[in-house]
């Protein structure tokens, strides 16, 4: 099992875009529990990654209740990034 | 990028406010860092100054100058660093973060956390000590170039931003370093020793910036909560068993001197429970240091904590002066002046930051 943050990075890897919302959907069984799964804690980590070029944001929309709702996506050179300091 | 050129202004609004936000508490937090890197300098020193420590640095002590002056500051750093992992620990295990803890430790990110806490723990820490004690306070500013030495890292490794205006913030915040720590300075003479003290000074400003900006972009992969867990378990064992042995074998004592005075230290009722105040202090400001680094990059991040320079004799005024009610802590009137031009090389760095940002 991957420390959350390295999760978190590991799952953009697949190139594919998504918010907040859809990386806890997606590490929700193994990480759930986590004290630091929290949303504006998962939020502070996906912001730090894309201010150090890790991740990008993608789309930016507002959802039902006025909420900011940020996609991120890993270009290229994130990915090769985060895959040269966390190896499969 | 592209698909946010169709986004309605409202959202960009939205956007913007969150950036903003966020980019308000990377300078805020960065500022702690060096707010409670002073509480940190003053509860240590006067660690130093109290119980066991009084006994050793009096003449009857029976110690060689050179176990007083290089192996007792290994020895009190140790002690710092050890209750500052003991209490990073107990935090970590309160806010659930030790089972990641053991996870990032075998990582890549969690190794590279581990050689720059050594780098800009034991060996920066030693070489400001040292320098310290052979050239006086001359060291302070050289030592200060550690954002500078930061902001040259992020640039070149990290590909961090870096605008003439962000150059010349640093600038300013390096001149006011320079008058904060000049007090002392006349009468000064550049000999052998003063050279050889130095050059230890800039060992430390390279391992200090080496630090902040290796530091500060791990944050961007390990959760700093982890990170801090991981610098003060590193910097603990390698200063406690590693270098207080080395200097101890240095002077005439061998490894079991040491490591003698440093269980002694360890035990010692009337001093320890300032040094645990002053690693708790210290537990915060390193990892409010490698998270500002990582919100703001190395840069602002190392500028912000760069007032330490101010904050440091402030809180030793405050504490060491005004509490324990020693002589010799108020802070001249070039102390504030130099915190009044630190301010506004933060500013300059900010809004030029800001600005680089926005235009890159």
């Amino acid at each position: 099992m991957k420390p959350l943050n390295f999760a978190i990075l590991k799952f953009f890897c697949s190139g594919k875009e998504a918010c907040r919302k859809d990386v806890q959907n997606a590490l929700q069984a193994d990480y759930g529990k986590f004290r630091a799964f929290k949303d504006s804690q998962m939020d502070d980590a996906l912001q730090t990654a894309c201010s150090n070029g890790l991740i990008e944001e993608s789309r930016l929309e507002l959802d039902a209740e006025n909420n900011l709702v940020i996609y991120y996506k890993a270009n290229a050179d994130g990915i090769a990034s985060i895959n040269k300091y966390i190896p499969d | 990028m592209s698909s946010l050129a169709n986004t309605s202004a409202n959202v960009l609004a939205a956007k913007a406010k969150r950036d903003n936000v966020f980019r308000k508490k990377g300078i805020i937090i960065a500022l702690f860092s060096g707010f409670l890197y002073g509480g940190y300098t003053a509860f240590m020193t006067q660690g130093m100054a109290s119980g066991i420590w009084t006994v050793w640095s009096g003449a009857s002590s029976g110690l060689s100058a050179f176990t007083v002056i290089y192996v007792l500051s290994a020895v009190g750093a140790a002690v710092n660093d050890i209750c500052s992992a003991i209490w990073s620990l107990i935090y970590g295990a309160i806010i659930g973060r030790l089972g990641d803890f053991g996870r990032s430790l075998k990582s890549k990110p969690g190794r590279t956390l581990i050689i720059a806490a050594i780098i800009g723990g034991p060996i920066a820490s030693t070489c400001y000590v040292v320098g310290l004690q052979m050239a006086g306070s001359i060291i302070v500013p050289i030592a200060a170039m550690n954002a500078a030495v930061g902001t040259i890292i992020g640039r070149f490794l990290y590909k961090q931003k870096l605008s003439g205006g962000m150059v010349c913030g640093i600038g300013i915040c390096f001149a006011a370093a320079v008058l904060i720590g000049s007090t002392g300075m006349t009468g000064m003479h550049i000999d052998g020793q003063t050279a050889i003290g130095m050059l230890a000074a800039l060992g430390a400003a390279i391992g200090w910036g080496i630090e902040g900006a290796v530091g500060g972009y791990a944050c961007c992969m390990v959760d700093y909560e982890v990170a801090i867990i991981i610098r003060q378990c590193t910097s603990g064992i390698v200063n406690g068993l590693i270098f207080v042995s080395i200097l101890s074998m240095i002077g005439e004592g061998g490894i079991g001197a040491g490591l003698s005075l440093l269980g002694t230290a360890m035990t010692d009722a009337p001093s320890i429970w300032l040094f645990f105040i002053s690693g708790i202090f210290a537990s915060f400001s390193f990892k409010f240091w490698y998270k500002g680094s990582s919100m703001c990059g190395a840069a602002l991040g190392m500028g912000c904590n760069g007032t330490y320079a101010f904050w440091g004799p402030l809180w030793c005024f405050i504490v060491i002066g005004l509490i324990f009610g020693a002589d010799g802590y108020s802070i001249p009137v070039r102390g504030w002046i130099g915190a009044v031009i630190m301010v506004i090389g933060i500013v300059v760095l900010a809004i030029s930051q800001n600005k680089a940002t926005q235009e890159g």
